[in-house]
């Protein structure tokens, strides 16, 4: 063991690093953007086209996401043209584009302003327009910002309004304020929303909030000094806020008066603008309405009126007036198709088109209907067609943006960029799909890497039985593949072309083969569930989605609700002989308030079913296990294969398989389980263990009890519970140099707790943040450290394996020798009060006293930068070193090695006892080393969590982060010692024997002569 | 009804009226020549809470900065920064910025102070991987043991044909000293370090005293020498 390990430090000692030609093969990277956010005209999708010098034109979609992106995905191939990350406390409230800019509000309010070009992305100006702390916050978000551009051909300025209240006019260049102009009364109930520019006037639109409804407020000022010409209410009276106000402009045809258009009683008024505002309000004449939409054509004069039988009009702006140019055929209410979605677009030389989008029950495909005003000289022409959307894989379309092209007289191609509610966005060219973003996994909730069974390589069938005839038959038809092996064989002999750990894993064989392993084991099944309501397939080779399910709602379909991924378990793997299972706990929020805990267990390679309830082609049903939300979760290995046991809110113990099997092997287990729980009210926060009785109550289940309960200050609410891996521990000890024998402290109910000041409470300067190891099975705490808040915030970072606990904050500390900076601690426990003191800590009874007998060794470090996860490598036999793996705030995955972070490193130069055990002498602060960014040239952004599974070479471990991206990769902590090492030359190994073959057949002859001629002469 | 820019500037910043932009820019240069190659890049103060973009040309702003001392640093993907030390002070005076080593204690501060606006340029771009060690021939010749062994093989070839052009007499004597020499090194292998130690310096005694004879003898017995081996040949 002794020498292993001295033979595992050594390698270790090698840095292990990426090469060049490993980039795309060994790892993948999959940038995205985010889920659009569709609620709000300002945030959605919507068509630009760039136009390039040489006069080239190219579209992209832009979008604001839930991610707090800011993206341009090209229309063409689905890539991302740029993206922009927002922080995660500064939310994109909206974006407007103009020609070759974009310009971005984030944060309360609108306190930050943000021009990009919107050719590359590149960030032209930042700007704080109000201090963070005094932005309104508004529901919508967007409600009290609005962007605007001049009227000007050229150099545009862009007035902003944040706040509410506030509107500045900004230079497009330097992003300097040419004039600010405050609302007077901002105490008032007026609340500024719109802004709408002419060359002469600026206006800003506002709602001033009367009895039971809202007013209409316009103000308009002066576009060079921001002087107020006019500010008043128009009589009016909107009940439903901004969604259905606006200004209606035409772009063609610059002499038509804009007009104000809002929705009021059924009926659709409108009223000229002009800087006195001295006109009355008119009435659109004709059928009653239920509402009006924006379809984001305001400036092109035409939006989209819906009648009360449900008909979709379409309503221009017209020197006269408003006026009913189109009114969309079969477009009322009606139960043979879905409510339509009604879109505006362009087309390149700048025509307005009007899509409307519903789903035909009848025929079980979208269609979409797309007018275009300017065709049919003027009269208006609509293209209709049909598109496959596929509903059971991307649920319903949320959104469409459509961008359209008239190649011809009388033909209309019509672009659709749909974005559904499991969070994918598509690319429709008329009825063909161009791309699919999976842009829900972006927002992966939990995440799990199934082993892939082997492949079967021949079936031995009956073989006892068959004749000698069929036997030679069968034995010549295996013979016929032996040329190409045999051939298959002098090549790999000669060339040297080994499986090597940095070919790619998945040999280019036909797709219909069923998925498996590759020679190491580097291939595996990520299966990865959303809040959007899907669970995918992953395949770790290379990244591509394997297969995905929509969850189905069960009874809360009738109300409609979400599915939010609790945690995943493999219930069974490849070891088990049959394909491997995973079962995903959920919680279903029906909207109707109620929660229920539903499980979906699937087959992992294929995602079918597993209960065989619900046809592969459509929704995934679950099983409603627990009426009520869950408490807790676990996997537990009984007897009777796995089960997955959940605590509901009554510490009712349902399990999953609830065979009577599962029964038995349970009650047989439940009384030695310990189960720690966080209870009692914010600011009173406790840790609570259980026990399970092996009797069950009336009810047919078991409910745990409380054993212990350990309160925490009332200043600390628990942030994390968190817990060691289930890997094995290869050796219970480290021996030292002088042939003693630290025993690492490995108790199985070892748990870690970071704390912190509540979320409720005031922040002070001087809360502060804990970490604690606590036996979990009766509550004592065996480590605890105090760290400081940054200004009553805590960051604190924390991760356990074996017997190691690191964790990571940033010290803002001003005291003793000013030496602020992140911190990692390295802290390890060890039974017993020294070396040589075995106490078996692995098995030790939860009862006895020694549990609590630890020795600790830590160190604290300074870390480079600040980090967003932690965790450590994981291997299958736990023989190799284990690596501290980060995600960092760089956007970068970034390894560690122990030997940097081992608690025992010493504070002088190592004595050759300690050298033997590869100590390397303390230096506070932890290189940051570039060769060790596992992400290279990627920028991994926003990562939530890594999730390290081993491989099936010992050496390896696998890696895949997520969080806004994706990101596989493979470590070797401890080199890869297990296989042929990849600088081993073979090349160089064959010459120099061809070198030293030529050599003796050239000397041979040669000293036979000497021989000869020294018997002769001698 | 229209308030002056200033005033405007005032209630924007009134919660923090000692609060400062801090301004600076990022230099470009060989390692990173402009926006596109650095990417999105934050400049940040301590622990991040406060922050600026980096924008095209290179300019950032971290607004409303209280007082105080910080530690600046840049979250660039492939460059690497150096990081700032950066005094605010309450007073009107423009904040002191001087360079700063990540480990190190902030006080006794440093005494050199860098000019205000911020100026920073990237100091180097990561280089992420290890370059691959490919065969080849040269490198492999290259190798100082691989000249060793060339050496030593080019030796073995030679020594027969050098000692069949060598003069009998000299060749008599370097086999003796040979003889010697081999002696001496089996005799220190065997442990016998004084034995082997006397032979050498023996050896070097009649080294010496060889080379007078040899020239005290002169050439007559040099030729009869050589006579004679032509003789034995025959």
């Amino acid at each position: 063991m002794r020498h292993l390990s001295l033979f595992l430090l050594c390698l270790a000692a090698c840095t292990h690093a990426l090469h060049s030609y490993e980039v795309g093969v060994t790892d993948w990277h999959k940038p995205l953007a985010g889920v659009p956010l569709v609620q709000s005209h300002s945030t959605a999708p919507v068509f630009h086209r760039r136009r390039y010098e040489d006069g080239q034109t190219s579209s992209v979609v832009l979008t604001a996401t839930q991610s707090n992106v800011l993206a341009a995905i090209h229309s063409a191939n689905g890539s991302i043209a740029w993206r922009h990350i927002f922080d995660d406390d500064d939310h994109i409230i909206g974006f407007k584009r103009d020609t070759d800019i974009v310009v971005a509000l984030s944060g309360p309010g609108g306190a930050n302003f943000r021009v990009f070009d919107s050719n590359s992305g590149h960030l032209l100006l930042e700007r704080r327009l109000h201090d963070l702390a005094a932005g309104r916050l508004q529901e919508p978000e967007s409600l009290g910002t609005s962007v605007g551009f001049g009227a000007e051909e050229k150099e545009k300025d862009i007035y902003v309004l944040t706040n509410g209240h506030t509107l500045r006019r900004l230079d497009r260049h330097t992003g300097e304020v040419r004039w600010g102009w405050t609302a007077p009364d901002q105490t008032s109930s007026v609340l500024y929303s719109k802004i709408f520019v002419t060359l002469s006037t600026v206006y800003l639109l506002g709602l001033s909030k009367s009895f039971a409804s809202y007013t209409l407020h316009v103000t308009s000022l002066s576009p060079d000094g921001g002087v107020v010409v006019y500010s008043g209410n128009v009589p009016s009276s909107i009940k439903t806020g901004f969604s259905q106000a606006f200004v209606l402009s035409d772009v063609s045809a610059p002499d038509t008066v804009p007009r104000v258009v809002w929705f009021e009683d059924g009926k659709i008024k409108s009223l000229e603008l002009a800087p006195e505002l001295t006109a009355k309000p008119a009435t659109v004449k004709g059928a009653a309405y239920k509402t009006i939409e924006d379809v984001g054509l305001s400036e092109y004069g035409q939006f989209v009126a819906i009648a009360e039988n449900g008909s979709g009009r379409v309503i221009k702006l017209t020197p006269e007036g408003l006026k009913v140019i189109w009114e969309y055929s079969d477009s009322a209410t009606s139960p043979t198709r879905t409510g339509s979605i009604y879109s505006g677009g362009l087309d390149v030389d700048g025509h307005p088109y009007i899509a409307r989008v519903f789903w035909a029950h009848s025929l079980k495909t979208m269609s979409a209907h797309v007018f275009a005003s300017h065709l049919a000289e003027g009269k208006g022409l609509v293209t209709g067609y049909t598109f496959p959307f596929k509903t059971g894989e991307h649920g319903i379309i949320r959104h469409v943006a459509v961008e359209a092209a008239n190649p011809e007289h009388y033909r209309v191609l019509a672009r659709l960029a749909v974005t559904t509610t499991t969070g994918a966005v598509q690319m429709w060219q008329k009825d063909q799909l161009q791309w699919t973003r999976e842009e829900g996994l972006a927002d992966i909730r939990v995440a799990e890497l199934v082993e892939l069974p082997e492949r079967k390589i021949a079936l031995h069938l009956d073989s006892e039985h068959e004749t000698f005839g069929a036997r030679v038959a069968r034995q010549l038809l295996d013979a016929q593949d032996f040329p190409q092996y045999a051939v298959n064989f002098v090549r790999r002999f000669v060339t040297g072309s080994y499986t090597s750990v940095s070919t790619p894993v998945v040999a280019p064989t036909n797709a219909s083969e069923p998925l498996s392993r590759d020679a190491f084991g580097f291939r595996k099944v990520i299966v990865a569930a959303t809040p959007y309501g899907k669970i995918y397939g992953i395949d770790s080779a290379n990244g591509d989605v394997l297969w995905s399910r929509v969850f189905g709602l069960g009874w809360a379909a009738q109300v409609g609700g979400q599915i939010i991924p609790a945690k995943l378990f493999v219930t069974r793997t490849v070891n088990d002989g049959e394909s491997p299972q995973v079962v995903l706990v959920t919680q279903r929020k029906a909207s109707n308030g109620l929660v229920d805990t539903v499980l979906f267990h699937v087959d992992a390679l294929t995602g079918e079913d597993a209960r065989r309830q619900s046809p592969s082609n459509d929704l995934l049903q679950g099983e409603d296990a627990v009426s009520g939300p869950l408490v807790e979760a676990f996997l537990l290995p009984t007897d009777a294969g796995r089960a997955v046991v959940l605590l509901d809110e009554f510490l009712q113990v349902h399990l999953y398989p609830n065979s009577d099997e599962v029964k038995a092997a349970f009650a047989a287990v439940a009384p030695s389980l310990r189960i720690p729980l966080r209870s009692g009210p914010p600011g009173q926060r406790r840790l609570t263990g259980h026990q399970v009785p092996s009797e069950v109550e009336f009810t047919g289940l078991h409910i745990a009890y409380p054993t212990w309960s350990l309160p925490f200050p009332t200043g600390e609410d628990i942030f994390a519970v968190f817990a060691r891996p289930t890997d094995p521990v290869a050796s219970l000890g480290k021996v030292l140099g002088n042939r003693t024998t630290l025993y690492k402290y490995l108790n199985p109910n070892l748990v870690g707790v970071v704390t912190g000041p509540p979320s409720t409470a005031p922040l002070s300067e001087k809360a502060t943040c804990g970490v604690y190891l606590l036996d979990g099975a009766k509550g004592t705490i065996i480590y605890h450290a105090i760290l400081p808040s940054v200004g009553g915030r805590c960051d604190v970072k924390a991760t356990l394996v074996e017997n190691w606990l690191v964790y990571h904050y940033y010290d803002p500390e001003v005291v003793v020798n000013q030496a602020k900076g992140y911190r990692v601690v390295s802290v390890e426990l060890y039974e017993g009060r020294g070396v040589d003191d075995k106490r078996k800590s692995s098995d030790m009874s939860s009862l006895s006293n020694a549990t609590t007998d630890v020795s600790v060794y830590e160190q604290a470090y300074v870390f480079p930068r600040g980090i967003r996860t932690i965790t450590p490598t994981s291997t299958s036999y736990g023989i190799s070193v284990k690596d501290i793996i980060v995600a960092n705030e760089n956007g970068q995955i970034q390894s560690f090695p122990r030997r940097f972070l081992d608690p025992r490193r010493p504070k002088h130069k190592p004595t050759t006892e300690e050298a033997e055990e590869w100590l390397i002498q303390y230096d506070p602060v932890i290189p940051d080393d570039p060769k060790r960014v596992l992400s290279h040239h990627y920028q991994v952004a926003k990562t939530q969590k890594i999730v390290t599974s081993p491989a099936l070479l010992e050496s390896t471990s696998l890696v895949f982060a997520h969080g806004l991206d994706l990101f596989f990769t493979r470590i070797a902590p401890s080199n890869t010692f297990d296989v042929l090492s990849e600088s081993f030359n073979k090349p160089q190994l064959v010459v120099t024997i061809a070198g030293l073959a030529f050599a003796i057949v050239v000397v041979k002859p040669i000293v036979a002569r000497k021989k000869l001629r020294e018997r002769w002469y001698d | 009804m229209r308030i002056p820019l200033a005033l405007l500037a005032l209630t924007s910043s009134c919660f923090s009226a000692l609060a400062l932009d801090l301004k600076g820019r990022i230099q470009w240069n060989e390692h990173c020549e402009g926006l596109g190659e650095l990417g999105q890049t934050k400049v940040v103060l301590d622990n991040g809470r406060l922050h600026g973009g980096v924008t095209q040309d290179g300019t950032f702003v971290i607004p409303e900065v209280p007082a105080g001392t910080y530690v600046l640093s840049v979250l660039a993907h492939d460059h690497a920064f150096e990081q700032l030390r950066v005094d605010i002070f309450e007073t009107e005076t423009l904040p002191e910025v001087r360079p700063y080593f990540p480990g190190t204690p902030l006080n006794p501060p440093s005494t050199i102070t860098l000019p205000y606006p911020i100026t920073l340029t990237a100091r180097g771009k990561h280089d992420y991987f290890v370059p691959r060690e490919s065969f080849n021939v040269l490198a492999m010749f290259k190798n100082p043991m691989m000249m060793l062994m060339l050496g030593a093989g080019v030796l073995v070839l030679l020594t027969p044909m050098m000692m069949k052009n060598m003069d009998p007499e000299v060749m008599e004597e370097f086999k003796e000293r040979h003889a010697k020499m081999s002696g001496a090194q089996s005799a220190l292998q065997s442990g016998d370090l004084m034995g082997g130690f006397s032979q050498l310096l023996s050896a070097a005694n009649e080294e010496a005293k060889g080379a007078t004879s040899v020239a005290a003898k002169g050439p007559s017995a040099l030729g009869a020498k050589q006579r004679g081996g032509k003789n034995k040949k025959r």
